[in-house]
């Protein structure tokens, strides 16, 4: 491939879904701006959002590795206990040769959600290092395209209700990785709203 | 240097600013906060649905456990122990319990919690299925509308729940014997109802029993209603003798209370709950009439009362009138003996009947007044102690009429008046004995002695002449004699041949007794003829023959 | 001169699908985004094609995921499959009624809604309708957006199936229906991915395009 010919004309932007060419505009803090054809967004202004993702990422590290190793909760029925974490439970899938479940659980819930908060830190930490690092345009398109599988939220409400089906016939104790997990759902949701990409990208190409 | 492209469009229209109110743009946040809003609603259904946490105290924590143990009511799951602490003190247990939400209106004061484990008492073991399943906390609802949350266990299960319709009802006694909590009460051998508790009063005279009658048979216990203590077997040994009574098999073991109304007694109406009744020791004390209206008497005695009893009865003629109500010594310094002074509670309803005339007799008898008792003591109605049955030994006393007794009067002016007495029978009958064995005593044994060696000697002297005698009449006599026997002898012979049976003598005999008889025959025929015929006389004989 | 709405390829422009840079492509071949480095495509290669083979995949797989059981419990009362309803049903008639909304919602509302907005959008995309582009957008943004919720059951089966592991009283193994699930939802969000909404607009720019 070669490169594109000319200088890319920045000041225009091509709304992801209609395709309209517009220009871009100036915005409020925290405004977005919107297709004018279609409504959708364009890109928003968010000024010292790096240092809020930075710090809502680096959060929801530390809660993900909490919600992966300790149990999210403990089951006893008449007397037999069981508790499971959300490493086990993938461990314990494949063990009842649950193959492909196993993997999709894993690839959704721990690989995908872990290397997204990665990648982001990586980014946000290297942007702050002078020189920028180059690998920061790679990472972020590995970034923007696995960022739709990344579900750990679905997770979470998946294990509420779990909890309500099984609340009726045990006993349940919440167990940490519960809370934690929830903390790092909010966290991360919170750390991608204010990881603004666009804005990013034109960082990127300023250097 | 980069080419701008040469169809710049200049005709590009802007973006436009997004509205502020514009929520879709926040979508993402759907996830977390529906999320949330789930896990908020089962927080809160999770404390709505948790109901009141109850602690109860136990001495100990005997099969409970944490977590597991649950507490029922009519075997439905009304709560879960959560935690056992020890108190402070050391003295007991503290057993924290959830209860479910709709069972808080039930927790108030009156109500019980005591632990359903495998017991044996009563002659029974219970909850055999606490074994297998593990014990578990009965609860009894109770009916006080004051709220509460901290309770104290009952170490015993309650005998009676609150659900069981029935009367209690508080005995009063001495010496209880084999009563405890669940012996059955029975009314008619069936058992009715059980006995809640049976204490010390507090000041340790009596023993306060508290029972359960279960109803409908509740009814059957009125103000008049009499209970005595059926335990083991009622062996009663009395002056009519040997008697044996028992309520079931299972009151011999573990002891029974048994009540019953007097058959004689007005009706009345039914007892309230909690009523007191005294608990006699046996159904004859219990049968026996009211106290009040009894006529008092005191008899003396100075023969031994070993034998009679406090409640022996006093009869006349031979029917009950009344029983010994006590027993007492007495020393008559005048007359320096002892005697025995015994009261008498006589029946006014039943000496009646032997006072008064037939028509009087009812319902309501009036007791007889003084004039008539007098009158009767007059007539010779004396006390007298009678042994009532041999095998035993057993006195009592008896009222009789005895015609040749000394006259005496009835004492009015004691309290309670005295009746005269006379002698028992049989201590009269000792008293000749004692007498002739006095008599016995005073007889000058050592000169009859004498006299008896000196008869003795002259009847020997006697024999030895009497001796020599023989031996002359041996030497002269007896030759003579045998001469004189065997000239007997031969007259014998000669009779004999004379009377021997073909002798002619009993021939000619015979012969002649022979003629008589016809003759005398011939008679007799005559006679008849004579008899049919009497006109033959007249006319001759006719042809006829007979 | 009125500002003409116009689509970034019909100025001959295009739009990096990492990065957003706009930018004239090379005259000839392939050309990579001078910002990111990413290939640059005026719109998704095969977008249609390959949307509708997810969509039709997606499509085939969900009879066997609606009609095998997602999960077994095994219990001392005997075996027990649940389907995907009888899991809403269970959680309707056990009193958390909001929870059997959400399961509802996620595992049969929004999978149906997705497959059949997919549909309608490739249908018309395909034969290049111009009917009503704005509310189709719109649609797709939705599907976007809610397609992910659809894995909502899986997750529950598979805490369930990790969880309870209490031989013999309770053991739940997820069945084959759980995985045809996950393979409907993975399918259906690649048929998103896949689709370009910009084939939407497409026709109307060429109408305005020949009328101007």
């Amino acid at each position: 491939m070669r490169r594109a010919e000319h200088q890319p004309t920045t000041d225009l932007i091509a709304c992801d879904e209609c395709d309209l060419l517009q220009r871009p505009i100036a915005l409020p803090a925290g405004g977005w701006a919107l297709c004018r054809r279609c409504d959708g967004p364009l890109y928003r202004y968010t000024p010292g959002s790096l240092d809020r993702a930075l710090a809502f990422s680096l959060g929801a590290v530390v809660m993900f590795l909490i919600g992966i190793t300790f149990p999210i909760m403990e089951l006893e029925i008449q007397g037999h206990v069981t508790s499971s974490s959300l490493y086990t439970a993938v461990q314990q899938l494949w063990n009842q040769d649950q193959h492909i479940f196993a993997v999709l659980i894993a690839a959704t819930t721990m690989i995908l959600p872990v290397f997204e908060l990665a990648v982001m830190l990586s980014v946000l930490l290297s942007l702050r290092v002078q020189p920028a690092s180059t690998w920061i345009p790679n990472l972020l398109r590995l970034l923007t395209l696995m960022r739709p599988w990344s579900m750990v939220e679905i997770f979470f409400m998946g294990v509420l209700v779990a909890l309500v089906k099984l609340a009726h016939m045990a006993d349940i104790v919440i167990g940490v990785a519960l809370w934690s997990l929830g903390g790092m759902m909010v966290l991360l949701v919170a750390a991608s709203a204010s990881f603004n990409l666009r804005h990013l990208w034109e960082q990127v190409s300023s250097q | 240097m980069h080419d701008r492209p040469t169809d710049e469009p200049l005709e590009v229209t802007s973006a436009v600013a997004a509205p502020k109110g514009r929520w879709s743009l926040h979508l993402v946040w759907l996830v977390p906060i529906v999320s949330a809003l789930i896990g908020g609603w089962i927080a809160v259904k999770a404390v709505l649905e948790h109901g009141p946490t109850i602690t109860i105290t136990f001495r100990a924590a005997e099969g409970l456990e944490p977590g597991k143990t649950k507490i029922k009511y009519k075997n439905v799951d009304v709560g879960e122990v959560k935690q056992i602490t020890i108190s402070e003190d050391l003295s007991h247990v503290v057993v924290t319990a959830d209860m479910v939400s709709n069972f808080s209106a039930h927790l108030v004061e009156d109500t019980r919690f005591w632990v359903v484990r495998t017991r044996v008492a009563g002659g029974q073991v219970t909850e055999l299925g606490t074994l297998f399943s593990g014990s578990y906390i009965g609860l009894d609802v109770g009916k006080s509308l004051v709220s509460k949350r901290d309770f104290e266990g009952l170490e015993v299960p309650p005998i009676i729940t609150g659900d069981v319709a029935g009367r209690q009802f508080v005995l009063r006694g001495t010496g209880q014997g084999s009563l405890d909590t669940g012996t059955p009460i029975y009314f008619h051998r069936v058992p009715v109802g059980k006995v809640l508790s049976a204490e010390l009063d507090t000041d340790g005279t009596a023993v306060v029993t508290r029972i359960f009658v279960a109803a409908p048979h509740d009814r059957y216990v009125t103000t008049n209603t009499r209970f005595w203590n059926a335990s083991g077997v009622d062996v009663t040994v009395d002056s009519a003798g040997l008697k044996m009574r028992t309520q079931s098999l299972i009151s011999i073991l573990v002891g029974g209370i048994a009540f019953e109304t007097p058959p004689n007694a007005s009706v009345t109406p039914q007892a309230a709950e909690n009523t007191n009744f005294v608990m006699y020791p046996d159904r004859d004390m219990a049968m026996k009439r009211p106290d009040q209206g009894t006529l008092r008497f005191t008899v003396y005695f100075t023969e031994s009362l070993r034998g009679l009893t406090l409640g022996a009865p006093v009869e006349l003629h031979g029917l009950p009138v009344g029983e010994v109500t006590n027993i007492e010594m007495d020393y008559d310094d005048k007359a320096r003996t002892y005697r025995f002074p015994v009261e008498l509670a006589l029946y006014p309803d039943q000496l009646a009947r032997h006072v008064q005339p037939d028509d009087m007799r009812g319902a309501h008898a009036e007791a007889p007044t003084r004039q008539e008792i007098d009158a009767l003591v007059a007539r010779g109605l004396r006390a007298q102690l009678t042994t009532g049955s041999l095998l035993t030994g057993q006195l009592f006393v008896a009222l009789d009429f005895f015609h040749d007794a000394t006259k005496a009067l009835v004492n009015w002016g004691k309290v309670p008046p005295e009746l005269p007495t006379i002698p028992s029978s049989l201590a009269s009958l000792q008293h000749n004995l004692s007498h002739f064995a006095q008599k016995l005593e005073r007889l000058p044994v050592d000169e009859l002695m004498t006299d008896l060696r000196k008869t003795l000697g002259s009847l020997q002297t006697m024999l030895r002449s009497t001796d020599a005698l023989a031996q002359q009449l041996d030497k002269q006599v007896a030759p003579k004699a045998e001469e004189a026997l065997q000239e007997l002898r031969r007259t014998l012979l000669a009779a004999e041949h004379l009377l021997a049976t073909d002798a002619p003598l009993q021939q000619d005999a015979r012969d002649a007794l022979r003629q008589l008889g016809r003759a005398s025959q011939s008679l007799h025929e005559l006679a008849e003829f004579l008899e049919r015929h009497p006109e033959s006389l007249i006319r001759g004989r006719t042809e006829e023959r007979p | 001169m009125r500002p003409s709405s116009s689509t970034a390829k019909a100025f001959g422009l295009y739009a990096c699908h990492i990065c957003g840079l706009v930018s004239r492509p090379a005259r000839e071949g392939l050309s990579s985004c001078g910002r990111c480095g990413s290939a640059l495509r005026s719109r998704k290669v095969n977008s249609i094609e390959r949307a509708s083979a997810y969509l039709l995949a997606a499509y085939i797989l969900y009879v066997p995921a609606n009609v095998l059981p997602i999960m077994e419990t095994q219990s001392v009362l005997g075996r027990e499959e649940n389907t995907i309803v009888s899991g809403i049903v269970y959680l309707w008639h056990s009193g958390s009624w909001p929870l059997a909304l959400v399961v509802f919602v996620a595992s049969i509302v929004v999978p149906v809604l997705k497959l059949l907005a997919m549909t309608l959008l490739l249908i018309t995309a395909h034969y290049q309708s111009g009917w009503r582009p704005l509310e189709r957008t719109k649609l797709y943004r939705l599907v976007e957006l809610v397609g992910r919720w659809s894995m909502l059951d899986v997750y529950v089966v598979a805490i369930l199936a990790a969880l309870v592991q209490f031989h013999p009283l309770a053991t739940v193994t997820p069945r084959s229906g759980a995985v045809y699930f996950g393979a409907v939802v993975v399918l259906s969000m690649l048929s998103a991915m896949t689709f370009d909404p910009r084939l939407i607009w497409d026709p109307a720019q060429k109408e305005s395009h020949t009328h101007a």
